[in-house]
């Protein structure tokens, strides 16, 4: 009997209770609803998942990428190692243990790393409690069986190794204790949901951001009590190691609203178990009290459940925290969930959320306003109906921007340009229904069925090519949302139609001066579409001198006008416009391109030391305008 | 350069014979009132500006030796007469709200059509008002019969009297305003006798009167039964002749006693401040200017206005968010609107576009909002404050 | 407590189709406020708008058939007969057709029951009902009347709940044929509505085109006093002055 068997008898030990442990936090996931999830494929998959797919994500951070390297291969390779010591040939090989030694080595210098982004001072966004602990467990752990291989390595088998192994049974047994409800459930969890997550898509190439259409015919409308979700989601929400990069990406936390991703995803990992674990990071800012109880079969949301009602309103569904998540957790699906409760079922919607959906419902457009009057901007533009043509190559869906003064400006622009460049279009006019974007966002799944349903009537009466937007949240909903019931549409947003025109010769362009310009990417065309280089190289052919702020891209921050925020109106400490407008003079912008009408209205209501806002149609009309004549002066 | 208007109405009445039951009318003279012929040339002459080189002509007519507009036989502004009407061919009857003896812009547009049904065949108006009212022979009435009923409080008894009325005094039309008031004793009465109500009428005449209906995508027509509400600014208030106003006596009626069921109605005490935006009559409202937000309260209390703010202001937590004016706040329905530091943004004015008077307190003289504003005050509304309430401190002291 | 609300065959003022109209969902609102289980009644050819409300708060629906065109008012009677409500809501004017307002006051004059208009508040207190009725600039009123009673909603009345398709789902209808009742009077002539210009109520209004015309234009376009720079009593004065002159500030006691 030597100190390394010993801790090869540990380690076997430990992943004894590791697996006691794993069943007993996974028999807790079975009180949610089924869910179809393909294993085979799954499992298969996980290296891949998590090597490519998770590292893409995590290695936005190189330090947390490196680290995270170091400690987990470290370890479980020291770790599997040390067990295999079991075996009488290798146990007694001073060259093996030489190895065990070293991999232990490099999951210390992963633990040093995890230690020193933690100590001495914590960066606001990392959780406390037990994650400040878990260094000083990793440390005994792999230090502790470090000084044994060492032992073993030397052939010494002083009293330094069974010293050792104390101290690394001690930290072994920490971390297995911290399995179930402490940090380390996220690599049980994490590597379980990577197998069996509720949108294998994402996985595959795809952007997979379409929310899933809720069952109309459910016993309850929307997930209320926590045992509403899917066990896969419960699994989900149990990967969290609250790493805070949502909730640095949160724009409704940035600005002070009462929400926080990290600890939203923490309250309802906490809500199906007996005794939920002590949260130790960053609150909802300024949220009303609750009273914090939780269940399986209990309330989730409400001021006597877990989660005040504001936090979820606050929400712009921008997807951001899903962007960033390197646990691929689905905060947003949660969030819609959760709202189709209180809207279907409890009618409990923020106040100023009432009239959008009531007229949703029953004037089929959230302002109430006549169908009719959506072509009123076009003022002496032709606007041919596709009704009097019966087919077009391109269906103009106008959208509810098209009601708005600034957005009207927008899509003359555009219908100037699809003129220049003698596209056949036409528009639905008076039978263009509203969207359903924000009913759908806002939770109201019946009312967006109704909408879509109709929607899909009217559009297969008529033939086209393509349907072209200007407004990312219509292009989202019919491009992904639609398919679902049936309407299957090519849609195309203008920034990249209008590049295709350019590309092709038909648009003549000129550069038309316009200072510094920064591109604010709208969250449903870059992030939920993937769309960020036609808006850019659309940008570029314009000559203009073009600077990109430091969240942009798939990463760029919310506008705020997503989700039903604006109706919703949540009170916060900021405005989410104020702040992004500021990170457009941060770079120096004097002009801010955009290409939805959400952001514009947005970044328009800013006040005080502000950017132009123009939409890409606008600033591509004005180069196009500036063309002939620069033509003209050159002949 | 106005050409004086012809109103036939008018020049009929003034040939009218006094004393008969029947209207009868001097035909005999030809209308002295009739429209002249325009001689361009002799106005031009009288619009020449004297002494100038090159021919200025003034058509404003500030120079002396303007052309005068004919003078029309007794004009009735100049010098009131008291018209008479003896012997009416019928009542319209018309019960005013005059909350506080005083008629409301509705009322008067009221008698102004109750007086053109009732010129139109030689009848008269008649006001039923429940306590005194003032004016009403200016507003065009003819008879008042004051009723017994107390104003305010529970209509039953009103409504009764009312129906007392109709019976004995058998008015051609019976006329409400439709207002909050006016229209609910219309249609109590209307369910008490069992008639039909033409409510909401935009247009009256003695043979057809209008409504909108549903949902004011289609118009009903019909000639007004005996009960009419009148919608506001639908009919011109009555100018001109000056009418008796002859006080009858109210006929017996035996007085109806309250309904049984109804325990107690009163008036609540309504602070401005604690009213709605939305229903507020009277808004003082902050921007950006104010930064002494106890103050501004102090003076929305001395002026009994409702506070209000810009969206700068409610973004930044100084005032609530239910107190935002503009397009997307509250759009205000209120008569008055006083905006200290207010420059004006166009979805702010949006919220203001109803208000009938706007008064702006703001240092930038090219700001929208003082364009918009009847009384514009160019001046530091942080000092404009603490001004004005102690004026209004002196004058409830003097 | 037992609540009935009145239902129209509303439809929605912009888009025309069958929806619940506002006052009516306010005053399913305020009944719940009293009574946890709100019963709606509604007599026409079809019940589709007033179903909607059962996604409002409305627990059930009971619908009297009659054809279109007929007097509701006998079938509601019947109705309200065996229900015996304690307390009948409606809203101030109809969701649709000739909008008169005129029926709930028909209804409590049929029952003999005390009517009051304008409600933006209940309570109810061992049979005595109190209301707070809303009047015109934001004034209220409040009675207190022994049940039952019918009352009429103002739209300053707390906003209505929003549609919910679970609560619409759980709502119950009951349908059972009215009363016929064919009214004598002739329909009225009807044409597609014209706005009409509102008229300018100005002093200056019967006088000459001139005055009316610079009535018009003073009240609303530009072209106000403007005072620049001056002292702050200066200005106190003249807005003081200003204000009492369009009559929103009662004259100074001590004048």
């Amino acid at each position: 009997m030597n100190a390394a068997l010993g801790l090869s008898l540990v380690i076997v030990a430990l992943a004894v209770l590791a697996a006691v442990e794993g069943a007993r936090t996974a028999r807790r996931w079975r009180i949610g609803r089924s869910a179809r999830v393909d294993w085979r494929t799954g499992l298969a998959a996980i290296p891949k998942r998590y090597l490519v797919d998770v590292h893409h994500v995590v290695a936005r951070d190189p330090y947390a990428a490196r680290m995270h390297a170091l400690a987990a291969g470290g370890l479980i390779a020291g770790s599997v190692l040390a067990a295999l010591g079991l075996m009488p040939p290798l146990g007694h090989a001073h060259l093996f243990w030489g190895a065990v030694a070293l991999a232990f080595l490099v999951a210390l210098a992963g633990g040093a790393m995890v230690g020193r982004r933690r100590y001495p001072a914590k960066p606001a966004r990392l959780s406390g409690g037990a994650f400040q602990r878990l260094p000083l467990l990793l440390a005994a752990y792999v230090g502790g069986a470090l000084l044994v291989a060492l032992d073993a390595a030397s052939g010494l088998a002083g009293p330094l190794g069974w010293l050792g192994l104390a101290v690394a049974a001690a930290g072994g047994f920490g971390l297995v204790r911290q399995l179930a409800d402490g940090p380390m459930r996220h690599a049980l969890a994490g590597a379980l949901h990577l197998a069996a997550h509720p949108r294998p898509g994402r996985f595959e190439g795809e952007r997979a951001t379409a929310l899933i259409p809720a069952d109309l015919d459910a016993p309850r409308l929307g997930v209320a009590v926590p045992a509403d979700f899917a066990w896969n989601r419960l699994l989900g929400f149990d990967a969290c190691i609250q790493c805070g990069r949502c909730e640095v990406a949160c724009p409704a936390f940035a600005a002070g609203q009462p929400l926080n991703p990290k600890k939203l995803i923490q309250d309802l990992a906490g809500s199906f178990k007996a005794e939920p674990p002590t949260y130790a990071g960053s609150p909802y800012p300024q949220a009303p009290p609750v009273a914090g109880l939780g269940g399986p079969e209990r309330p989730i949301v409400g001021a006597g459940a877990l989660i005040h009602p504001d936090t979820l309103w606050s929400c712009t569904t921008c997807r951001a925290c899903v962007e960033e998540c390197p646990m691929m957790i689905e905060h947003v699906d949660a969030i819609v969930d959760l709202r189709r409760f209180q809207t279907m079922e409890l009618a409990a919607v923020p106040a100023g959320a009432i009239p959008a959906l009531s007229e949703s419902r029953y004037a089929e457009e959230p302002g109430g306003r006549p169908l009719a009057a959506r072509t009123d901007f076009a003022a002496g533009l032709p606007l041919p109906l596709i009704a009097a043509k019966g087919s077009c190559d391109v269906l103009l869906w106008l959208g509810s921007g098209a009601y708005e003064l600034r957005h009207g400006r927008t899509l003359r622009a555009l219908v100037e340009l699809l003129r220049k460049a003698g596209i056949d279009y036409a528009v639905l006019g008076p039978e263009e229904r509203d969207c359903g974007d924000l009913a759908r966002r806002l939770g109201d799944e019946a009312t967006f069925a109704d909408l879509a349903r109709a929607n899909i009537a009217t559009l297969s009466r008529y033939s086209f090519r393509r349907i072209l937007t200007a407004d990312p949240h219509a292009l989202h909903v019919l491009r992904n949302e639609y398919p679902a019931f049936d309407g299957r549409y090519e849609v195309i947003h203008h920034s990249a139609f209008l590049d295709e025109l350019a590309a092709d010769g038909r648009l003549a362009l000129a550069a038309a001066p316009a200072g510094r310009l920064a591109y604010h990417d709208p969250c449903y065309l870059g992030r939920y579409n993937g769309e960020t280089d036609a808006p850019r190289r659309l940008l570029d052919r314009l000559g203009l001198e073009r600077v990109e702020m430091e969240r942009h891209g798939k990463r760029a921050m919310c506008c705020g006008g997503g989700g039903g925020a604006p109706v919703s109106d949540v009170a916060g400490e900021r405005r989410i416009p104020d702040l992004r407008m500021a990170q457009v003079r941060a770079v120096g912008a004097t002009t801010v391109a955009v290409a939805c009408p959400q952001c514009a209205a947005m970044l328009e209501g800013v006040t005080g030391d502000v950017a132009e806002v123009r939409d890409l149609a606008e600033l591509v009309l004005a180069a196009v305008e500036a063309a002939p004549v620069a033509q003209g002066a050159a002949r | 350069m106005s050409r004086t208007r012809r109103d036939p109405r008018e020049e009929r009445e003034a040939r009218r014979l006094d004393g008969n039951a029947r209207p009868r009318w001097r035909l005999d003279t030809p209308p002295s009132s009739s429209r002249l012929r325009r001689d361009p040339r002799r106005e031009a002459e009288a619009a020449r500006v004297p002494g100038a080189a090159r021919l200025r002509l003034d058509r404003s007519g500030r120079v002396a030796g303007t052309l005068a507009p004919p003078p029309i036989a007794a004009e009735p502004i100049a010098a009131p007469t008291i018209r008479i009407i003896e012997a009416p061919a019928f009542l319209i009857a018309v019960v005013p709200d005059a909350p506080g003896g005083r008629l409301t812009p509705l009322d008067r547009q009221l008698l102004g059509a109750a007086r053109l049904l009732s010129d139109a065949g030689g009848g008269a108006v008649l006001v039923l008002s429940f306590g005194a009212v003032d004016g009403l022979g200016a507003a065009g009435v003819d008879r008042t019969v004051a009723l017994a009923a107390p104003p305010g409080g529970d209509p039953t008894m009103r409504t009764a009297e009312l129906a007392g009325l109709l019976a004995a005094l058998q008015p051609r039309h019976m006329l409400f305003p439709e207002s909050a008031t006016g229209g609910d004793l219309a249609r109590r009465l209307a369910a008490r006798i069992g008639e039909a109500l033409f409510a909401g009428a935009e247009s009256l005449t003695a043979r057809l009167a209008t409504r909108p209906a549903g949902n004011r995508h289609v118009e009903q027509r019909a000639a007004p039964p005996r009960l009419v509400t009148l919608a506001p600014d639908a009919q011109l208030p009555h100018t001109g002749t000056v009418h008796e106003a002859r006080r009858l006596e109210a006929p017996e009626i035996a007085p109806a006693p309250a309904h049984d069921a109804i325990l107690s109605v009163e008036d609540l005490p309504v602070a401005a401040d604690a009213l709605p935006l939305a229903e507020a009559d009277f808004v003082v409202s902050a921007g950006s200017g104010v930064t002494d937000f106890e103050l501004f309260r102090e003076l929305a209390r001395a002026l009994g206005a409702t506070p209000g703010a810009s969206r700068m202001v409610c973004d930044a937590g100084l005032m609530p968010r239910a107190a935002q004016v503009g397009a997307s706040g509250t759009v205000l329905e209120a008569a008055c609107y006083l905006a200290l530091g207010i420059s004006g943004a166009p979805q702010h004015l949006q919220g203001v576009a109803r208000c009938e008077h706007v008064v702006a307190v703001n240092t930038d003289l090219h700001a929208a909002m003082v364009e918009r504003a009847g009384l514009a005050i160019i001046a530091d509304a942080q000092q404009v404050m603490p001004a004005l309430i102690a004026a209004l401190k002196a004058e409830s002291q003097r | 407590m037992k609540t009935l609300v009145l239902l129209s065959d509303a439809r929605h003022p912009v888009s025309g189709r069958p929806a619940p109209t506002a006052t009516e969902l306010q005053a399913i609102n305020l009944a719940r406020g009293l009574a946890d289980e709100v019963s709606g009644l509604h007599a026409g050819p079809d019940a589709e708008a007033a179903r909607g409300a059962l996604g409002h708060g409305l627990a059930r629906l009971e619908h009297r058939e009659i054809p279109a065109g007929h007097d509701p008012l006998p079938s509601l009677l019947a109705a309200i007969g065996s229900e015996a409500p304690d307390l009948v809501l409606a809203g101030r004017r109809a969701g649709a057709g000739a909008q008169t307002g005129l029926l709930p006051y028909r209804l409590a004059e049929a029952l003999g029951w005390p009517i009051v208009a304008d409600a933006v508040a209940l309570a109810v207190d061992g049979g005595v009902l109190e209301v707070i009725q809303a009047l015109p600039k934001g004034a209220r009123r409040r009675w207190r009347l022994r049940l039952p009673a019918v009352v009429t909603v103002h739209p300053a009345a707390p906003a209505a709940a929003s549609f919910a398709l679970g609560t619409a789902r759980k709502g119950q209808v009951g349908a059972a044929i009215g009363i016929p009742a064919p009214l004598d009077e002739p329909a009225m002539e009807e044409r597609p509505y014209r706005p009409r210009p509102r008229l300018i109520a100005s002093a200056a209004a019967g006088a000459g085109a001139a005055e009316r015309l610079r009535a018009a234009t003073q009240a609303a376009g530009p072209g106000g006093r403007v005072m620049v720079d001056p002292s702050p009593e200066e200005a106190a004065q003249a807005i003081l002055d200003h204000l009492r002159a369009i009559g929103v500030l009662k004259p100074a006691s001590g004048r």
